[in-house]
């Protein structure tokens, strides 16, 4: 080590060394408010769940293969005709309520909710404990929205007659 | 001391990385400053945003799917033309033709699935971590654009294989349009470039699909990132009550 580069000790440069314990006490506990570098802290786990993601893309599409049906055919409706499944809530909803309300109502609803949920819900408590109304009103509409997609995508047969998924498979992806 | 790599050190190096040193928490901030890859992160976080239970890393995961979605796109573009006379068969010769065709084309369909599943999860999650509470209001809105044209995305490239489901779903699909008082019938022909989904209507969603949303997706995507990393350093609320737990 020449003269002119200083000793480095955990990151930071030393200027000089004092025998005996830190005045302000031992080193502290590292604590969750703690500010650490993203460098590697949060770089290292980033990159440990895109290997994992990326795995897991693999591991399905070495085991399924994508759906192809035979070609587009204008004149040949299937029964039941589906939308892809993340519409499958919505469908459901048509079969129950005036287009007009499960087509155009309840989609604008939801969007526009969701935009305005952090102006609606003014409290600043980040904790479920503190916010029970909108943690029971987001948690219902969730419950609401995976149980209709369920229906949609796997309990619907022809004619979006209700079938049992494990008699008749309708889902498709 | 550790040295640099001569590379770093040399005229070229320091043009390229700015700050060589990267010995101190000091220089290592200023490194991570100057580079273009990491300039999308803080510099620091805290400590409770690096583990499993504060995001579940879903925003992560997104972002991953949707690169590998990009890559994967890129190549069945080489391979694909969008018209009714050839869509199905460039679909068929991909899957017999064409080197690891049929695989790139898998990771495309569950990449995209999956990619519609983690946006909503992320969303959820950040509900119920409260992380849409001042000064994060705006990001939120942000976030709930890109689900949009996370579902636009998928749904465009819903029909590009033009089999019986790709037709049929989209049919389903912008049917609900119809039911848009006064202007049903112009959104509808206006998606579909006629009555029914035809060819027109493909070639609409594959511009849709390959130019025009994921441009637009990779923009919002960037604002969303500046805003979470401009937002990373506050506190949702100084009061040391209002922090949970």
């Amino acid at each position: 080590m020449s003269e002119h580069e200083p000793a480095v000790h955990e990151g930071r440069r030393v200027l000089g060394v004092v025998p005996g314990t830190p005045p302000v006490g031992e080193r502290k506990v590292p604590e969750d408010q703690d500010l650490v570098m993203v460098w590697p802290h949060l770089l290292v786990r980033h990159a440990v769940v895109a290997i994992a993601t990326l795995l897991a893309v693999l591991v399905v599409s070495l085991l399924f293969d994508a759906p192809l049906r035979d070609l587009a055919n204008p004149f040949e409706t299937p029964n039941p005709e589906k939308a892809p499944w993340y519409f499958a809530a919505l469908q459901e909803l048509l079969s129950h309520f005036h287009p007009l309300v499960a087509g155009v109502l309840v989609p604008t609803a939801v969007i526009v909710g969701m935009a305005a949920l952090p102006y609606l819900d003014r409290s600043l408590y980040t904790s479920p404990r503190f916010r029970k109304v909108a943690v029971w009103t987001f948690t219902l509409f969730l419950t609401i929205w995976f149980v209709l997609t369920i229906i949609g995508f796997a309990f619907r047969g022809p004619n979006w007659s209700w079938v049992w998924p494990w008699q008749e498979w309708h889902g498709e992806l | 001391m550790r040295r640099q790599s001569p590379f770093r050190e040399s005229t070229i190096g320091r043009s390229i990385f700015r700050s060589t040193e990267r010995e101190t928490t000091r220089d290592r901030a200023a490194g991570h400053w100057a580079s273009f890859l990491l300039h999308v992160y803080p510099v620091k976080v805290r400590r409770r945003e690096l583990g499993f239970r504060y995001s579940w890393y879903l925003g992560v995961i997104s972002a991953v799917l949707l690169i590998s979605l990009v890559v994967s796109g890129v190549y069945l573009m080489f391979f694909y033309v969008p018209s009714p006379a050839s869509a199905y068969g460039d679909i068929q010769s991909l899957h017999t033709d064409v080197a690891f065709g049929q695989f790139i084309r898998n990771t495309h369909r569950w990449a995209a699935h999956l990619m519609v599943i983690a946006v909503a999860a992320h969303a959820a999650r950040v509900f119920y971590r409260g992380a849409y509470k001042p000064p994060r209001e705006f990001n939120w809105v942000v976030g709930v654009v890109l689900l949009l044209l996370t579902l636009l995305l998928s749904f465009t490239g819903y029909l590009l294989p033009w089999d019986q489901l790709a037709y049929w779903a989209v049919t389903v699909g912008t049917s609900m349009a119809d039911f848009v008082p006064i202007f049903g019938d112009v959104i509808r022909e206006t998606l579909l470039g006629g009555t029914q989904v035809g060819s027109e209507t493909l070639l609409r969603f594959y511009v849709l699909h390959v130019a025009v949303l994921p441009l637009l997706a990779f923009g919002v995507l960037m604002i969303h990132l500046w805003r979470w990393r401009k937002d990373s350093m506050l506190d949702i609320a100084n009061d040391e009550e209002f922090v949970d737990e």
